[in-house]
């Protein structure tokens, strides 16, 4: 009997510590996003050039690549080369389409950021107050979501995009439903 | 100005200060609405910061989803849909209380569970402690009959 409350509280120990040790690693920026398998929600807003506005809907039929990002932020910065490698890359594509989502800022500053950085040329909401960003379950910047030609959202990046997520992440997802 | 003046004079400022305080409070008049946005803004996780509520975070991202839930109320929405509504965006992340659904009931149930654990525990260790006062008084009647055998054994040997 005294051997067995040892195990116990011994097992009850090591189970805590466990657990805090998976803890310990996790990244308490990536949350798992309950809206990954879900319709994304529609918007039609402001476009930063000031053009007419811009619908998701108009998307539908085409795998849409949602990007939300900032001039204020630093690690869209890093980010930003492949954003316009992949916006090359795709060109040619009918099947796959990129936005971005440029929230909280100032049109001065994503002007100023896509005048540095080089203008991926497609096509970017503008969001000043995060409606869009809110109503999409974002955290920070930057966040990526890929949707699919019915506007099912297939899945969500946190953090900068890398070379080679479009092959190893995308593609695999694109290929399972055309 | 000696030091007793001085002393006063911080004590009488001090009272100034005090009742001063909740007059600048008063002075301002709710929005009616307000009531329903700060009741589902204290609930919510303010989405960038680990423990603070939206209601209570000073971050960019808060005060947005503050506004967010002002034009909500202000439509008439009810207050567990826009619940429902950071839920469904956020999951189950947002709540700062968590919902009692999935696995979460281990984490409204654990404490008590272990609190039971705890009593268990308590009691067979209480038992214990109260065996070994029993066994003395059993020992005893033997001790007894030990130290009259050897009392007739001795007398035994005792020629009178």
């Amino acid at each position: 009997m005294k051997n067995l409350w040892k195990v116990v509280l011994l097992s009850v120990v090591v189970i805590i510590l466990g657990l805090f040790a998976l803890g310990l690693g996790n990244d308490p920026r990536n949350i798992p996003s309950p809206l990954v398998g879900r319709p994304a929600s529609p918007f039609t807003a402001p476009a930063l050039d000031e053009g007419p506005p811009i619908t998701l809907e108009s998307f539908r039929g085409r795998w849409v690549l949602v990007n939300f990002w900032g001039s204020w932020c630093g690690s869209c910065v890093r980010e930003h080369a492949y954003l316009m490698e992949l916006a090359r890359m795709t060109a040619g594509r009918d099947d796959f389409i990129m936005i971005g989502v440029d929230f909280k800022d100032t049109r001065e500053g994503a002007r100023q950021f896509l005048a540095n950085l080089g203008d991926p040329g497609y096509r970017q909401v503008f969001d000043p107050e995060q409606k869009v960003a809110i109503d999409w379950g974002v955290y920070g910047a930057p966040e990526t979501y890929l949707v699919d030609p019915a506007g099912i959202i297939r899945h969500k990046h946190v953090g900068p995009l890398y070379p080679g997520w479009f092959e190893q992440v995308a593609l695999p997802l694109m290929g399972k439903k055309p | 100005m000696n030091i007793k003046k001085i002393y006063l004079t911080l004590m009488v400022m001090c009272f100034i200060g005090v009742w001063s305080v909740p007059g600048i409070a008063v002075d301002q008049i709710e929005d009616p609405t307000e009531d329903s946005v700060r009741n589902i803004a204290k609930a919510l996780r303010c989405a960038v910061c680990q423990n603070q509520s939206v209601y209570e975070s000073n971050s960019d991202l808060a005060k947005d989803m503050l506004a967010v839930i002002r034009t909500k109320v202000a439509a008439g929405e009810k207050e567990a849909a826009i619940r429902d509504y950071f839920f469904q965006r956020y999951g189950d992340y947002v709540y700062l209380e968590p919902t009692v659904r999935g696995g979460n009931w281990l984490l409204w149930a654990g404490p008590f569970i272990a609190l039971l654990i705890g009593a268990i525990a308590l009691l067979s260790a209480l038992k214990k402690w109260r065996q070994p006062e029993s066994q003395p008084s059993e020992s005893l009647p033997s001790d007894k009959n030990a130290f009259q055998d050897r009392l007739k054994n001795e007398l035994e040997k005792v020629d009178v």
